[in-house]
């Protein structure tokens, strides 16, 4: 639990306004996380990717465009993300509600423009929280955008729970 | 500060602390449908957690009402057991779609900061109140703390101006503002409406702001005004119980004014509600199916309007016509006033208030490739049933006209 100083993964690209519906069709909402888990590979099904299926053991790191999970409040898509193995996501901006959702869930969340363009599907990447940028394939780094207080306090207590236990404790 | 009326909504209901653009703030009232209350229940049970004031909390059974497959059974039977045990007030059962009987109740006046776990809460906007979706995790630390903690957004003065032409309904100024901003056109900002005129009802504004999700905005409220007063009257008696507006008006990050005249019926193409263009532009599409109903396009103005086109009509040989009422309480009167006998002898087919087919999560699923033009609020790919699939989207006026042709149809042309 906490957060991590270096994480890291393999690329799963996505473009612009991607939303939940498409990424979790509903037809998989469920409280069974193995089911929640298939309509993960649904998506990833429908939204195309050239992953191959052994990177996703290295753990996945999302990089996707604007306005990256809009839609549904459905909160499987990030439970999805989470128990597919997602471990962070960089986006050019974030929908309201879905940046939330991954951060309560302990899952980090980076604003990043210009990565888009520098990766591809597969790459393995690493987002140094302790310096504050994401090493590429090929050892290019580039800067994000620092991480509010309140999101790292959340994201280092491991999620929004930890966090109010933590909150109840006094801490 | 350019943080508008959401600003001044969010200053009131602070309690002091801070971490980084984050503020702690009171929350008044929570929205809990079945689907997503469900999936916190288990954990608020693990944390040994109480609901924070059960009078402020409203459980809907909506989307799986009633329930399809035995997983959606247990789903809602889970809903509807923790209510009974813990002796929740306001749980309703199959009586409607959450984000209408949030509104027809008596707890939301102006003023109010109100959670769901939805993210089309936003439309009690309407009613203006500080009304925003979020996910379950969200939801489960407002229940125990009766707190969340949010950014205030950016904020946009909307000015609407001149009159609604009766071919126009609250879904065309959406759609306008949605196709010319883009889908993530308002990201993280707070929409306030200031409807000069007092041209728009109270029914076309719950579905104005209900779609301001779809542009990205935290939010969308209308400054309260008479049309809020007479809602608010008419609904329990009480038009004066207003708090945080006042006669000094706050700052804006942006200003716009759309010329309401001037609008022309709306259509969204597949597969963004943002791709809006003039009927015109997609006249003559087939399509296989009609829906008008869901949180934004199954109101009693919505039901009013249809039956008025399809008064002495029949829709095409061929097309299918589903209506659902948002609530019980707007079928009875639907009822009452003629207009469901209207749609079924035009041939339409009424259904329970639900979140079904909207959802695509029963009744009125999309086969293969087949074509559905919708009132609701969202024709994202495979929204409504097969991703093959596509879905357009326009008021109820376009959706009527359309079923009489069995083709997209401006209304302008039937009325």
């Amino acid at each position: 639990m906490g957060l991590q100083e270096i994480i890291s993964g393999r690329v799963w690209k996505l473009g612009d306004h991607v939303n939940t519906d498409v990424l979790h069709p509903s037809s998989y909402f469920s409280l069974d996380a193995e089911r929640v888990e298939e309509g993960i590979m649904e998506g990833m099904e429908r939204l195309g990717t050239a992953l191959k299926r052994q990177s996703l053991e290295d753990g996945l790191i999302i990089v996707a465009g604007e306005n990256f999970g809009c839609g549904s409040s459905r909160e499987t898509s990030v439970r999805g993300l989470r128990h597919f193995g997602v471990r962070g996501v960089v986006a050019a901006s974030f929908a309201r509600i879905f940046m939330r959702s991954l951060v309560n869930l302990g899952i980090p969340t980076l604003e990043c423009r210009e990565i888009q363009s520098l990766v591809r599907d597969g790459d393995r990447v690493h987002l140094n929280f302790k310096n504050g940028w994401i090493e590429l394939e090929g050892g290019k780094c580039i800067s994000f955008s620092p991480l509010d207080l309140h999101v790292k306090k959340i994201l280092e207590a491991g999620g929004l729970i930890p966090y109010l236990r933590r909150e109840k404790d006094g801490i | 500060m350019s943080k508008g009326w959401t600003g001044r909504i969010i200053q009131k209901h602070a309690d002091g602390r801070r971490e980084g653009d984050y503020f702690s703030v009171h929350v008044d009232f929570v929205l809990l449908p079945d689907p997503t209350f469900a999936l916190l229940l288990s954990e608020l049970k693990e944390l040994g957690g109480r609901i924070w004031d059960k009078e402020k909390v409203l459980v809907t059974v909506d989307h799986f009402a009633p329930p399809s497959t035995v997983e959606r059974a247990n789903i809602a039977k889970k809903v509807i057991s923790y209510a009974a045990d813990e002796k929740l007030p306001h749980c309703s059962v199959y009586q409607g779609i959450c984000h209408q009987l949030l509104v027809e109740g008596p707890w939301l006046t102006p003023g109010m900061l109100v959670l769901g776990a939805d993210s089309h809460t936003t439309t009690a906007g309407a009613l203006g109140c500080l009304a925003t979706g979020m996910g379950s995790t969200d939801i489960l630390y407002a229940l125990m703390t009766g707190r969340t903690w949010l950014k205030p957004p950016e904020a946009v003065r909307i000015d609407l101006k001149g009159k609604l032409l009766p071919s126009i309904m609250g879904k065309d100024v959406i759609l306008e503002l949605l196709g010319r901003f883009g889908e993530g056109g308002f990201l993280y900002q707070a929409l306030e409406f200031y409807d000069i005129n007092e041209a728009i009802p109270m029914d076309d504004r719950f579905a104005i702001c209900n779609m301001v999700v779809e542009g990205g905005a935290k939010n969308g409220l209308f400054h309260p005004d008479k049309i809020t007063k007479k809602y608010l009257k008419e609904r329990d008696g009480h038009s004066n119980r207003w708090e945080n507006f006042t006669d000094e008006e706050p700052d804006y990050a942006k200003r716009l004014e759309l010329d309401l005249s001037s609008l022309k019926p709306k259509v969204a193409l597949p597969h963004s509600p943002a791709r809006a263009v003039d009927v015109e532009e997609a006249k003559g599409e087939v399509m296989d199916q009609i829906f008008i109903g869901s949180c934004t396009g199954g109101r009693l103005r919505d039901l009013e309007l249809t039956a008025r086109i399809l008064k002495k009509r029949k829709i095409a040989p061929g097309m299918r016509l589903l209506v659902t009422p948002a609530s019980q309480r707007i079928y009875k009167e639907a009822i009452e006033k003629g207009y469901v006998k209207t749609i079924m002898e035009a041939g339409g087919v009424i259904l329970n208030p639900s979140c079904g087919a909207c959802g695509g999560i029963d009744k009125g699923i999309l086969g293969t490739e087949e074509k559905c033009l919708s009132t609701s609020n969202r024709n994202f790919q495979g929204r409504m049933g097969d991703p093959s699939s596509q879905v357009y989207l326009a008021s109820p006026l376009t959706a009527a006209a359309s079923a009489l042709t069995g083709r997209i149809t401006d209304p302008r042309e039937v009325m």
